[in-house]
C-alpha cells in the first residue's frame, strides 16, 4: 500500500522528464512574455529618413513608435505597416487616423535573443518612414591594419569595449580555421585575461601557423557582439631585407668617397708640385705621401 | 717670424678665409646627419605608443628614454670637442655614426626597459654627441661670410626632417613593428657615417699645432692637455662666460612652447586637429626663418650679435603673446601668433651658433661648441618641467608661457652685455696665442701638407721668404 504514492510520484517525475524530452528541438524555453521588462522608443519623423540604433542587451518587450507630423495633404487616413528586415510583417498593417494632426505608430516587439534583432522599420504608406536597428553593442575600436609579430615572440590581442556602452557579460576569443571559427581556452600558449570591459589573449612562441583572423565575441544576455583582427606573423628576415640594402649603400658610399677624395688629393698634390719642382727633383707623384713632403721639404730649405 | 705665422693664420680666418666649394659639400653632409640626429630624436614619439603596451609601463617610464638619449647627446658633446681637437673630426663623427646607428641595432632586440635605457638612450646618445658639435664646427670652420647662411641651412633639416619621418616611423612600425622599424632606423643612423667620410683632415690640424707646441716640455700633463682639448680656459673669460649664461637662459624658455603649446590650445578649446596644426605652423615658419636669418645676417648690414638680440626678443615677445591671444579665442589669431614665434625661434638658433666663433675665435670654436651644449642641456632639462609645475600651481599655461617668454627676454638682454657691444664693427675676434719658433714652423708646414689647398703654401712659403 505504501508502495502506491511512491509509484504515482514516480510515474509523475517520469512523465515530467519524457514530457522535456519530447519538446523538440528549442535551446531554451521562453520565458513568460508578462515578465520581462517593457522599454519604449519613441521617434517624431521630421522629413529627412532617419535611422535610430537601439542598443538591447537583454531580453525586453521593446514598444517602438513613431509620430509623423503629416504634410500639406492633410489626409483623413493612412495606412501604417511595419517591415522587419525588408519584408513586411504579417497583420501589421493598420489605418492611422491623425490626432491634433499627428500620425502615430505604434507596436510592441517581443525582443529575446538573437533572431529577433535587426532592422525594424515604420511605414506610413506612401509618405515617410523610418528604420530602427536593434543590436548589441558593438565594439568601437576596429584595428583595420594587422597586428604584426615576429617568430618566437609574444603578442598581446586586445578588445575593449567603450565606457559609454555597457559591460559584457563575458569575453571569448576564436580563431578563423578554414571557414569556421574554433574557440580558444587558456592553454599552454595562450592566455586569456577579462575584465569587464577589455579582454586579451597573450600568444606566447608565435609562430607562423598562429597567423590568421581572430576574433573576439563580447557575450550579453541577448547575443554576443564580435569584432575581428589579423594577425601577421613575419620572420626576422622580412626587416634585415631593408636593413642589409641600407648597410650595403652606406658602404659603397663611404668607399666612394674615399677613393674620390684620395685621387682627389693626388691631383692637387701633383698640380703643387707642379710649379715648385726644382729642376733636379725626379721624384714620381707616388702613393707614398710621406716621401713626397720630405722630398719638398728639402726643397724648401735650400 | 712667429708674427708672419700669426699673420697668416689671422688671413685665414678673415676675408680671405674659406668659403663654398668644398664647403657646401659639409652643409649637405651637415644637412643629412642633422636631421638624423635631432629629426630622428623628435620622430621618436612614435615608438612611444607602442613600447607602453609592449613593456606595459607606465608613460613616464617611456619617456625617460627619449630625455636619456637626449642628455646623453648634450653631456658628452664636449667629449666629441675634444676628440675632435685630439684627433680629427672625420674620425670622430664616422665613430658616432656608428655608434648611434649600434644603439638603436642593439634597442631592436630588447627584451627589457632597461635594454632600451642603455641601448637607444646611453649608446646612441654618445654617437650623437659625437656627431652633432663636430659637424657644425667643422661647417663653420669652413665659411667665413656665409657662415651663417650654411648653419642656418645646415639646421633647417631639422624641422624639415621631422615632417618627413613622422609618417615615414609610422609606416615602418606598421609594416615590421618596433623592431624591424629600429632596425632599419640604426641602418639609416649609419649613413651618418657617409657625412663624416666628407669631412677632409683639416689644415691647421689643431692636434699637430698642440702637440707641437707642447713638445717644448718633455712630457706634457695628461690633465693639461685634456683641459685644452676641452677647451676649460674658456669658462675663465667673461665673454664666454657671459654668452652661456645668455645662452642658458634661452633655453630655459626655448623649448616650452615645443612641448605644451599643443595642450594649451586643446585647453583653451581647439579641437585635436586644430591644436596640431598650430604646432605644424610653428614648424614650418622655423625652418624659412632659420634659412632666412642666415641669409640676412650674411649681408653684412648688421653685426650677428644684434641680430641675435634682436630675433630673441621677438620670440620673447611673442611666446608672452601665445597665451595672450589665446584669450581672444581665435584661431587665425593664434595662428598669426605661432607663425611669427616660429620664424623668430628659427631665425635665433641659426644666431646663436653663427655668434660663438665671434666670441672665441674660430680655432677654438669645436671646444667652445661642446662645452656650450653642456651648459645649455642644463637649462633644456629644467624649462620644461619648471613651466609644467606652473601649469600645475596655477591650472593653465598662461603662468608657464610668461615666465618662459621672460626667460628669454632675459637671455636677450644679457647679450648686450657682451663686450663691444654697441660698437657698429665686428671687433677683432681673439686670436689663441701659438707659441711658435723656427724649429715648429717646420713642423707645421709639414702637417699643413694634408690635403691643404695651394694658397696656402704659397703664403707661407711667402713667408719663409721674408
Amino acid at each position: 500500500m505504501k508502495q502506491l504514492p511512491i509509484n504515482i510520484l514516480l510515474t509523475l517525475a517520469t512523465c515530467r522528464l519524457t514530457s522535456s524530452e519530447t519538446v523538440g528541438p528549442t535551446p531554451t524555453p521562453l520565458a513568460p512574455v508578462s515578465s520581462l521588462p517593457t522599454n519604449t522608443k519613441s521617434v517624431h519623423l521630421t522629413g529627412d529618413n532617419k535611422i535610430e540604433n537601439v542598443e538591447l542587451l537583454n531580453p525586453v518587450n521593446l514598444s517602438l513608435e513613431c509620430i509623423w507630423t503629416g504634410n500639406q495633404n492633410k489626409q483623413p487616413n493612412i495606412t501604417g505597416y511595419w517591415r522587419k528586415g525588408g519584408m513586411e510583417i504579417q497583420d501589421s498593417r493598420v489605418p492611422v487616423d491623425p490626432e491634433n494632426q499627428q500620425y502615430t505608430l505604434q507596436r510592441v516587439f517581443n525582443i529575446v535573443s538573437e533572431e529577433h534583432l535587426g532592422n525594424y522599420t515604420c511605414v506610413f504608406e506612401n509618405e515617410a518612414e523610418l528604420d530602427f536597428i536593434l543590436a548589441v553593442p558593438q565594439i568601437g575600436e576596429r584595428r583595420e591594419k594587422p597586428i604584426v609579430s615576429y617568430v618566437g615572440d609574444f603578442v598581446v590581442l586586445t578588445c575593449k569595449m567603450e565606457d559609454n556602452k555597457p559591460v559584457p557579460r563575458t569575453w571569448n576569443w576564436f580563431k578563423n580555421n578554414g571557414t569556421n571559427k574554433e574557440q580558444l581556452f587558456e592553454a599552454q600558449r595562450y592566455d586569456i585575461t577579462v575584465n569587464g570591459r577589455s579582454a586579451k589573449l597573450k600568444v606566447k612562441d608565435v609562430s607562423e601557423a598562429d597567423s590568421g583572423v581572430y576574433h573576439c565575441a563580447a557575450v550579453y544576455n541577448i547575443s554576443t557582439s564580435t569584432s575581428k583582427m589579423h594577425l601577421k606573423v613575419i620572420t626576422i628576415w622580412e626587416p634585415l631585407k631593408p636593413f642589409l640594402s641600407i648597410l650595403v649603400e652606406v658602404v659603397i658610399l663611404v668607399t666612394a668617397i674615399l677613393i674620390y677624395e684620395r685621387s682627389h688629393s693626388k691631383k692637387k698634390e701633383a698640380e703643387a708640385n707642379g710649379p715648385n719642382a726644382d729642376p733636379k727633383n725626379t721624384q714620381p707623384q707616388g702613393e707614398d705621401e710621406e716621401a713626397e713632403e720630405s722630398t719638398s721639404v728639402r726643397q724648401r730649405k735650400t | 717670424m712667429a708674427n708672419g705665422k700669426l699673420k697668416s693664420q689671422s688671413q685665414g680666418d678673415g676675408a680671405e678665409g674659406p668659403d663654398g666649394g668644398w664647403g657646401w659639400v659639409l652643409v649637405v653632409a651637415m644637412f643629412v646627419s642633422t636631421s638624423l640626429v635631432f629629426g630622428l630624436m623628435r620622430s621618436l614619439g612614435i615608438f612611444f605608443v607602442e613600447f607602453v603596451q609592449y613593456f606595459e609601463e607606465s608613460a613616464q617610464a617611456i619617456s625617460w628614454i627619449s630625455s636619456i638619449g637626449l642628455a646623453a647627446q648634450q653631456f658628452f658633446s664636449p667629449l666629441g670637442a675634444a676628440l675632435c681637437n685630439a684627433y680629427n673630426a672625420r674620425l670622430v663623427v664616422m665613430t658616432g655614426g656608428f655608434l648611434s646607428g649600434l644603439g638603436l641595432i642593439l634597442a631592436s632586440q630588447a627584451t627589457c626597459l632597461v635594454h632600451l635605457y642603455l641601448s637607444m638612450g646611453v649608446l646612441s646618445g654618445l654617437g650623437w654627441g659625437l656627431v652633432f658639435t663636430p659637424m657644425v664646427a667643422t661647417v663653420m670652420a669652413n665659411f667665413t661670410r656665409r657662415r651663417a647662411l650654411a648653419v642656418g641651412l645646415g639646421f633647417s633639416s631639422i624641422g624639415l626632417s621631422s615632417f618627413a619621418f613622422n609618417p615615414l616611423f609610422l609606416l615602418l612600425v606598421e609594416t615590421y613593428t618596433w623592431r624591424g622599424a629600429l632596425l632599419i632606423l640604426g641602418g639609416l643612423s649609419l649613413n651618418i657615417m657617409a657625412c663624416g667620410a666628407l669631412i677632409r683632415p683639416e689644415c691647421l690640424s689643431k692636434a699637430s699645432t698642440k702637440v707641437d707646441s707642447q713638445s717644448r716640455s718633455s712630457q706634457p700633463d695628461l690633465l693639461q692637455r685634456v683641459s685644452s682639448y676641452l677647451e676649460v680656459s674658456l669658462l675663465c673669460e667673461r665673454p664666454y662666460l657671459t654668452y652661456a649664461l645668455g645662452v642658458t637662459l634661452l633655453n630655459f624658455g626655448y623649448f616650452v612652447p615645443y612641448f605644451h603649446l599643443v595642450a594649451h590650445s586643446r585647453q583653451v578649446g581647439f579641437s585635436e586637429y586644430r591644436a596640431a596644426f598650430i604646432m605644424s605652423a610653428a614648424g614650418i615658419t622655423d625652418i624659412f626663418g632659420r634659412i632666412a636669418s642666415g641669409w640676412f645676417s650674411d649681408l653684412g648690414r648688421f653685426r650677428v650679435v644684434h641680430l641675435l638680440t634682436l630675433w630673441s626678443f621677438l620670440a620673447g615677445v611673442f611666446i608672452m603673446l601665445l597665451p595672450v591671444s589665446s584669450l581672444t579665442r581665435s584661431y587665425t589669431v593664434m595662428i598669426v601668433i605661432s607663425l611669427l614665434y616660429g620664424f623668430c625661434s628659427g631665425a635665433l638658433t641659426s644666431m646663436v651658433f653663427a655668434v660663438v666663433p665671434m666670441i672665441m675665435g674660430v680655432e677654438r670654436m669645436m671646444g667652445g661648441l661642446g662645452l656650450l651644449q653642456l651648459i645649455e642641456s642644463c637649462a633644456g632639462l629644467l624649462g620644461t618641467p619648471l613651466s609644467g609645475w606652473l601649469r600645475d600651481m596655477t591650472g593653465n599655461y598662461t603662468a608657464s608661457f610668461v615666465v618662459a617668454g621672460s626667460f628669454v627676454l632675459l637671455g636677450s638682454l644679457t647679450m648686450t652685455t657682451l663686450p663691444h657691444y654697441f660698437s657698429c664693427a665686428e671687433p677683432p675676434p681673439p686670436q689663441r696665442p701659438v707659441l711658435v719658433d723656427n724649429s715648429e714652423t717646420l713642423n707645421l708646414e709639414l702637417v699643413q701638407k694634408d690635403g691643404c689647398s695651394p694658397e696656402f703654401n704659397h703664403q707661407t712659403a711667402e713667408q719663409r721668404e721674408r
